[in-house]
């Protein structure tokens, strides 16, 4: 546990365009430890994607440094030490729930082969997916498809788990429904979530800390800290008065920025 | 009105039909250049064995170009999708063949391999290749972004991603062109027998038309329309076996 999760040291996070290069996020530091919590927040195209794109080694960033679990992010990749759901589940059309959830368990070369079969029915039971096991995802709601995207992230048991706008497609009562699952499954594994989020609510309400992003140019913009006003095992209210004045601060925040 | 989609084209065709059996006598075009429907059935009962002589060579001829055709663009799709050297050294000379008319390219093909069905089933096999290497390609690249990046985060070696991604999503655009292949595949084979054959569907045109016997051209239009049709359901059956649970 002494590891940190994340550690960003002055890091430039852009797009290489042959040998020009736009930068998105700069001077980017950040220390995650692991087992947090961490909401990202931000204006639509401020570079939430990309920084978690990063994290996740499916980007190379521009400079500065970047480790993973003590490591560079291919190597946690490639140790499936970092899991990632994206925001539209990219669930393969032609393959059922199980065999959807199953695919980190054949693809991936040796490791992938060794995984044993009770991690998939785990993980269809935790997600409550049980008797949807046959089904295709064209036959499935958004919020069922999500679902099956986080059980087949959960299967490799990451430390680490990217979520990007995981529920920013669904409707109000599907997603408080899924960010209260998304925090039990968290507090029962104790892995490291890094979740971005264009919803201020969803932000302070499943935080430990939030990062606030801004865009033009993109920065840092504020890390918060939102411990103080939730209990020990990161649970609030969403009604609670200190709450509510948290999402009006950030919004203020946000409207400054922008 | 559960079968109305399936009755209106059948009422349709039947009217059609029907108006051509009554209306035609009385326009005063002589049996020579169009024959009644009547008639042209009459060939299929009287004369069963000269359609059928006629029709297994075509059919032959057609579904083994289809198959060899598909096959070599499928590979051939495959090869250019993942080898970029080969594609940029070789997809221009593919380019530069697909522009020869395969009316133009038939007579050598007939030259080479002679009057048997060798020639009629490479120039089926010609003109099903294009279309399906195009798509193939298309198909092979068409997994999004995302899809992409899952199988990147999976640590998924470039086989595995071949098999489990490119290949299933490449299946929508491969049997949308295979469909319009079965059609093609029957007129290249046709299209062989009228340059040099003395059996066939294609041959059975070319000899109707210069004896001026309408009902065995119509006859020979019928069989080989329903060859094509024949091979399109069968292709349309595949399909929707294979990409059963899809979302469309
Ligand atoms: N492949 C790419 N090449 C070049 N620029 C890109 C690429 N992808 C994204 N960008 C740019 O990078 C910036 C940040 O994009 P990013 O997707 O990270 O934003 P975001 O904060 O996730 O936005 P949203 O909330 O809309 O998802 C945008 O200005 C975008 O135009
Ligand atoms: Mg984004």
């Amino acid at each position: 546990m002494s590891v940190t999760a994340v550690d960003a040291r002055r890091l430039q996070i852009g797009y290489r365009n042959g040998r020009d290069s736009t930068t998105v996020l700069s001077d980017v530091d950040l220390t995650v430890p692991q087992g947090e919590f961490l909401t990202i927040l931000g204006p639509s195209g401020c570079g939430k994607s990309t920084l978690l794109r990063v994290v996740a080694n499916l980007l190379d960033p521009l400079g500065g440094q970047i480790t993973v679990l003590g490591d560079a992010p291919e190597a946690a990749r490639r140790a499936r030490k970092t899991g990632f759901v994206f925001q539209d589940a990219t669930l393969l059309p032609w393959r059922t729930v199980v065999q959807n959830i199953r695919l980190p368990a054949v693809v991936g070369g040796r490791q992938a082969r060794a995984l044993p079969e009770s991690r998939i029915s785990n993980a269809m039971e935790l997600l409550g997916l049980s008797g949807l096991e046959d089904r295709y995802p064209s036959q499935l709601s958004g919020g069922q498809r999500q679902r099956v995207a986080i059980a087949r992230a959960l299967i490799d048991e990451p430390e680490i788990l990217l979520m990007d706008e995981p529920f920013g497609a669904l409707d109000e009562i599907t997603r408080d429904r899924l960010n209260d699952e998304l925090l039990s499954i968290w507090r029962e594994t104790g892995m490291t979530i890094l979740f971005v989020t264009h919803s201020i609510e969803e932000a302070v309400y499943l935080g430990q800390r939030i990062i606030v992003l801004a865009a033009n140019p993109g920065r840092i913009l504020n890390i918060h800290d939102l411990r103080p006003i939730k209990t020990d095992d990161n649970a609030c209210q969403r009604e609670d008065a200190a709450i509510v004045a948290e999402i009006a601060a950030q919004r203020r925040l946000l409207a400054e920025a922008s | 009105m559960r079968y109305t989609h399936i009755l209106a084209p059948i009422f349709g065709a039947l009217s059609i039909l029907a108006a051509w059996q009554f209306l035609l006598p009385l326009s005063g075009v002589p049996a020579y250049i169009a024959p009644t429907p009547t008639k042209i059935i009459a060939v299929f009962f009287t004369q069963t064995d000269l359609i059928l002589s006629n029709f297994l060579p075509t059919a032959t001829e057609a579904v083994a170009g289809f198959f060899f055709g598909n096959l070599a663009a499928v590979m051939f799709a495959i090869l250019f999708a993942y080898a970029r050297f080969i594609r940029m050294a070789y997809f221009p000379v593919v380019l530069f063949f697909n522009t020869i008319p395969i009316l133009a390219l038939s007579p050598i093909i007939i030259l080479i391999f002679g009057l048997g069905m060798t020639p009629k089933i490479i120039i089926a096999a010609i003109i099903c290749f294009f279309p399906t290497l195009v798509n193939m390609i298309r198909g092979l690249a068409s997994a999004s972004p995302n899809e992409e990046e899952l199988f990147r985060m999976l640590s998924a070696t470039k086989f595995e991603t071949f098999l489990r991604l490119h290949l299933p999503r490449s299946l929508p655009m491969l049997f949308s062109s295979l469909r319009i292949a079965t059609a093609t595949a029957v007129i290249g084979a046709i299209v062989g027998e009228w340059i040099g054959a003395d059996k066939g569907l294609g041959a059975l045109i070319i000899q109707a038309t210069f004896n001026y016997q309408s009902d065995k051209l119509y006859a020979a239009i019928v069989a080989s329309s329903s060859l094509s049709i024949a091979l399109f359901a069968l292709v349309a059956l595949i399909e929707a076996r294979v990409m059963r649970g899809w979302a469309r």
